[in-house]
Formats: structure tokens, sequence, C-alpha cells
């Protein structure tokens, strides 16, 4: 459970993220230079806040070992994403980028400050399943990537589609986003079925006694998760099936990243089906 | 006396695929001033067109032929184009507005981009192919070479033409926004318009992998694949240069779309549906529209890259007023100068006519009086003269003063001609200050 100081911490560092954000979007009408180093400032601002809130939790349950609880993994997928949006804009900007991600890291900070104190998760108690979750949230983490750029591919596509390419919000190039959206999509695919095979194997080995239950296959986690493999094997087809490239791996990868959100939500909420 | 005429469309008036069905070619519009000359001997023609406008003006004598609903019927005729289908684009002037519009035009401040400079040799070509053909005459010549100092004047003392996007860099900066790299694309130019180098020239500097030149004449693709280090193509193998292609810059002079949808639809498939730019230029069109429609495929006519260029316009605000004021100056200069020309014979006639009226009087008066001395006759010479400049004054004062908005100096001219019974004046003289 985190303390009521941590809470306040992830509080702090989520404003810090919102109002970077805003001052991010602010620019888009006052193009100046105090609005973007006051957003990238904040950004840092917010990530420095997550990492001390990240130490000061797993200092406090005594363990180093991250993606113990709801708390601690929500905290990590948030960082990874903002720290994300600050690598690629520090090598190779993509406008817009942090527009879109922002928002996601906002209410993954929120959810970890709600489901932590709420519903602590389990502690890891054996290596596969530690690979499990790390291989799972990773492919989360891909997952968000890809949806994302996926939805600044629709945007981009729908702007040079209404002629208005030059005036519009630059998102970078299509080939870019296409780019991305299917590394992403690859790297997040090897994770989930890694995350899929562990928990698979998990399942088999202990049967009803996980907290599955023993119509584990009835599951919406297992199905809507299955679900979403099943779409990011679609996105996986572009190469050899070239209709599926630009709009459509797309509105597939926005698709997947839905269904991952209700994994996300399934894992929250639906109730456990037998002892853990 | 002359009348000034214009009927015209443009892209503020008539979208593109209005414009293209009225679009000729040079060879077309040498042939449709014959034509006109042949229909309307007296009249005088000149007929601009550009990507942007089709326009047609003609002088003539007043109360002549043709009137501005005869000379649309005509160039929907000469076009076959069924005239429904373009009255409602078209806009019509005469006279002042005539000049004020074609200064405006050939100042590029009715451009769709602002400061454009093309449009000068436009009006300028225009106007020599019908001073060749001898259907520009004392009415047209002095307006047109006019209207092409005045352009010069804008472009050289305003700021206008500085500052503005290019066509050919807004085709570019939407092939970035498609592609990241270029040095793995290859980019198709066919024709060899000068907008279409313009272009080239761009995406050449992108280095992309292979630079096609596919144009009707070989010798005109060799020699831009020469200046931009690419490869002269064959025009006949066009599908296949199609699909080797991601960027494809098209400005023929072809009156029909050269890629259809239905031929691109299969051309699509051969190229495993990877995005394609295709950045038309031609007017008429060379790509029919419904290829934008199809999936990863983005298509840009000459208005779309037109009108992300004239998106600088707020930029320029103190320029365009200067060029303006420019425009505004040389209409009223033109006008007082054509006043003017007409004007000093005439008022000679009317002095002389007059003159000679009150001496025929004085002396057949003076015939009756043989005892008045030569010093009595000067005295009497003088006052008739006096009476004559003084009755004279007045009408002679609101002629110099005529061509206002109210009272139109040559209708003043005409009602003179008419009422002193004054011989018509010869229009063969020309401006002083013409380029």
């Amino acid at each position: 459970m985190p303390t009521t100081g941590q809470l306040v911490l992830l509080s702090l560092a989520t404003l810090a993220f919102a109002a970077g954000g805003v001052a991010s979007v602010a620019r888009l009408w006052w193009n100046r230079d105090g609005l973007r180093i006051a957003a990238k400032a904040l950004m840092y601002v917010g990530i420095t806040l997550s990492v001390a809130v990240l130490i000061w939790h797993s200092g406090s349950r005594g363990s180093w070992i991250p993606l113990e609880d709801n708390f601690d993994a929500f905290i990590w997928l948030g960082l990874l994403l903002a720290l994300f949006v600050q690598y690629v804009q520090r090598s190779k900007p993509l406008g817009g980028l942090e527009w879109f991600v922002m928002p996601i890291v906002i209410v993954l900070m929120i959810a970890a400050g709600v489901f932590g104190k709420a519903k602590p998760q389990e502690y890891v108690d054996r290596p596969w399943y530690f690979i499990h979750r790390v291989s799972s949230f990773g492919g989360l983490f891909a997952f968000f990537i890809a949806g994302v750029c996926g939805v600044m591919y629709l945007i981009k596509q729908r702007q040079l589609r209404s002629r208005n390419a030059s005036i519009a919000p630059q998102l970078g190039s299509l080939e870019r986003l296409e780019h991305i959206t299917y590394s992403s999509v690859t790297l997040g695919f090897a994770l989930l079925t890694i995350g899929l095979v562990t928990g698979l194997v998990r399942v088999l080995t202990k049967g009803s006694d996980t907290n599955l239950g023993a119509q584990w296959y009835t599951n919406p986690k297992v199905i809507l998760a299955f679900a979403v493999w099943v779409v990011y094997a679609i996105v996986l087809h572009a190469p050899i099936n070239p209709r599926l490239r630009g709009r459509k791996t797309a509105i597939l990868s926005v698709c997947g990243l839905v269904l991952t959100l209700g994994t996300l939500v399934a894992v929250q909420y639906v109730p456990t089906g037998g002892a853990h | 006396m002359q009348r000034l005429l214009l009927i015209g469309l443009n892209h503020t008036t008539a979208p593109l695929a209005v414009r293209e069905r009225l679009a000729l070619t040079a060879e077309r519009q040498a042939a449709a001033i014959a034509a006109f000359r042949e229909r309307f001997g007296q009249a005088e023609a000149v007929l601009l067109c550009t990507c942007n406008r089709v326009e047609l003006y003609a002088a003539r004598i007043t109360h002549g032929q043709p009137k501005t609903e005869e000379m649309l019927s005509f160039l929907a005729e000469f076009q076959q184009v069924p005239l429904p289908d373009i009255t409602a684009h078209v806009y019509q002037k005469t006279d002042r507005d005539v000049v004020e519009h074609l200064f405006t035009v050939a100042s590029s401040l009715d451009s769709m981009v602002l400061g454009e400079t093309q449009i000068l040799g436009q009006v300028r070509t225009a106007y020599d192919t019908s001073a060749k053909l001898a259907a520009a005459g004392a009415m047209l010549n002095p307006l047109f070479q006019r209207a092409i100092a005045v352009g010069k004047q804008v472009m050289t003392s305003t700021s206008l033409a500085e500052g503005r996007l290019s066509v050919a860099s807004v085709a570019v900066n939407h092939a970035n926004q498609i592609f990241e790299t270029f040095s793995d694309k290859t980019v198709l130019s066919i024709g060899a318009g000068k907008m279409a180098t313009a272009v080239l020239q761009n995406f050449a500097l992108l280095k992309p992998r292979e630079l096609l030149i596919c144009n009707r004449d070989p010798a005109k693709a060799a020699d831009l694949a020469t200046r931009f280090g690419g490869t002269a193509v064959p025009f006949e193998k066009l599908s296949d240069h199609l699909v080797a292609a991601d960027i494809v810059i098209s400005s023929t002079g072809a009156t029909q779309p050269i890629i259809t949808r239905k031929q691109f639809d299969s051309i699509r498939r051969k190229r495993r549906f990877r995005p394609i730019v295709l950045i038309d230029i031609a007017v008429p069109r060379d790509i029919e529209s419904g290829v934008g429609e199809l999936e990863n495929v983005y298509l840009y006519n000459i208005d779309d890259l037109q009108q992300v260029v004239a998106g600088t316009l707020a930029t320029r605000q103190d320029a365009i007023t200067a060029a303006r004021d420019i425009v505004v100056k040389s209409v009223e200069d033109f006008l007082v100068w054509h006043r003017t020309r007409k004007l000093g014979p005439l008022i000679d006639q009317l002095y002389k006519k007059s003159h000679d009226l009150a001496r025929e009087e004085l002396d057949r008066t003076l015939g009756k009086f043989p005892n008045v001395t030569p010093q009595e006759r000067e005295h009497l010479e003088e006052l008739a003269r006096r009476i004559v400049n003084k009755l004279l004054h007045d009408p002679i004062k609101t002629l110099r003063d005529g061509g206002t908005a109210h009272t139109p100096a040559p209708q003043y001219l005409h009602a003179m001609q008419k009422l002193f019974q004054l011989p018509e004046m010869p229009d063969d003289d020309t401006p002083e200050n013409e380029s």
C-alpha cells in the first residue's frame, strides 16, 4: 500500500506532467521559447518526482524488484512513456508526440493512485510470474506507443487528404509514424507472446490454483489479452499483405490500444474465479 | 469612339474543373484570336489564358460588335463548352473597370499566389500573340503595354514578390509530410514545362535514389535529365514508370487526363500499395481527381498547392497596399492619357471650325462697311476671337475635366462630335511611357 506521502508526491508528479502537457499544447497558439522551456522543465520535474515515488515506495515495502504491485507498475509504465517522449524529442523530434502521450501518462499516474491504493496485487512468487508481468507490461508500453502513433497517423493522413498539410500542426511524416507503429507492434507482440506463454505455463502447471480459476479460458482478462494478440498478429502481416499498410495498420493499432486498455481494466475489476 | 470589354473567369469564380474546360494551349489561343477577328472584324482582342484564369479582352467602336454576351458565346462555342456550364462563373467588365482589372492582374494582385512573377510573362505572351495577328490595335496596344509596365513596376518597387513560398517548395513540403527519407525514393517527372522544371529542381535537391524524366519529346526529356542528373525514359512506358515512382510531377499539355483512376488502380497493385505522391500542376489536369481517392495515394493539383502559398498573404500586407497604390495611380494616369490623346485633336478641330465661322461672318459684315480702317478691323477680329474663346471655354473645360465616375469622357467626346459635326479622330497613337 502506498503511504499518504507517496500519494502526495505522485499527485505532484501528475500535476507537473499535466502542466507540462498544457504548456506544450499552448504552443499551438503561442509558439514562444518561454513556453517550450516551461513544458520541457515541467516534464523533467514530473519524471524526477515519479522516480522519487518509485524509490520511496520500493524502500518502504523493502523490495527493489519493479512491478510488484499496481502502484509500482502503473508508475513505471507512465514513467517509461514520459521518458520515451523526451528521448524522441531530443534525438529526432516528432511534432505533437507529447500531446498524445502525456494524457496517457497522466491517466496511468491517476490509475496508480486509485488502483494502487485500493487493490494491491500479489507479490511475485516465482521467476516465471515475474517474467510474465515484465513482458506483459513491456508489451503494454509498446502498444501504447503504437496506438498513439496510429492516432497521429490517422490525423496526419486526414490533414493531407484535406489539403491542409502545410498549415496544420506538424505531426511528423506518415512514413515515420508508420515505422514507429510497426516497430512498436513488433516489440509489443514479442513481449505479449512471452507474457501469454508464461501465463499459460503458470495456469497449466498450477491448474485451478491460480486467481483465474479452473475456467481460466473464459476469464475476460484472458480473452481480451488473446484478442489483443490476434489484432497485433494481423498488423504484423502488413509486409506480407500490403493492403494492410498505412491506414489499416493505424486503425488496427488504435483498436489494439483500446483492447489493451480493456485488458488493464479487466485485470483490476473482473472478479477472479479461484484461489491464488 | 471605342469601348473596352472583358469577359473571363478565374480561380475565385470558377473551380479548376470548370477552368480546365476553357483552358487553351498557345496554338489554340492564336486560333481563337483569328476566329474572333474573323467573326468580329473591326474589334480588337487579346486572350489571356493561364492556369488560374481565362479572360477575353476586346475593344470595339461604341454601339459596335461584339457585345459581352457575344464574346461569351464565342468562347463557349470555340471551346465546345455548353454556355450554361460557364455562365455562372463568368465576370464581365467594361471601360475603366477593364483597365483596373488588367493592371491588377499584371501586378499579380489578382493571382492566387500574390507576388508570383509568372503572370507578367503570361500577359506579355497573350498580348504578343494578338499583336502578331494584328488583333491588338489603337486601344489594346497601349493598354497592354501599360499593364506590363505597371506589373514590372510593382515587382521592382514593392516587396510583393519577396518572402512568399513557391509552388515548388510547397510541393516538396507535401512530399516531406508523407516520406521521411528520399534516398530510397524515385521521382518521376512527366512533361517539361517551366513549372514542372521548377518543381523538379526542388526535388533534385533532396537527392532521391532515382530521377526519371518522361516526355513525349525524347530530346526535351534528355535535356532535363542531363540538367538534373536524372534518366530520360520513354513516354510509351508510363505505366511501368508509375509502378517504380514514389513521387510524380505531372505537367503536360494534354487536353485529356493521361492517368485515369481505372489505369492507376491496376498500377497500385503492381506497386504493392506503396504510398505515392502525385503533383499535378497541369491545366487541364493530367491526373483524374478520382485517383486521389485511392488508398495511399496523395494527389495535389495546382489549386491545392497555390492555396497553401496564398496562406502567406497576411505577412505581406504592407507590400500589397503599396502595390495597390501603384495600380490605382497607374489606372488614373492611363485614363487621363487616353482622354487627352483624343481630346487634343478634337479641341483643335472645334476651335478651328468656330474661328473659321466667326471670321466668315465678320468678313461678310465688314463687307457692308467699306470705310472700316485696318485698326478697327483688327479690333473687331479680336472681338470675334474673344467671343468664340469665351463661348468654348466652358464646354472645353468640361471636356478636359471629364472622365470622372459621373461624366465619362467618351460620352462627352461623342456628343461634341455629333453636336458640332466634327470628323472622327484616327486611333493610331500610343502612350509615351510604354515599355
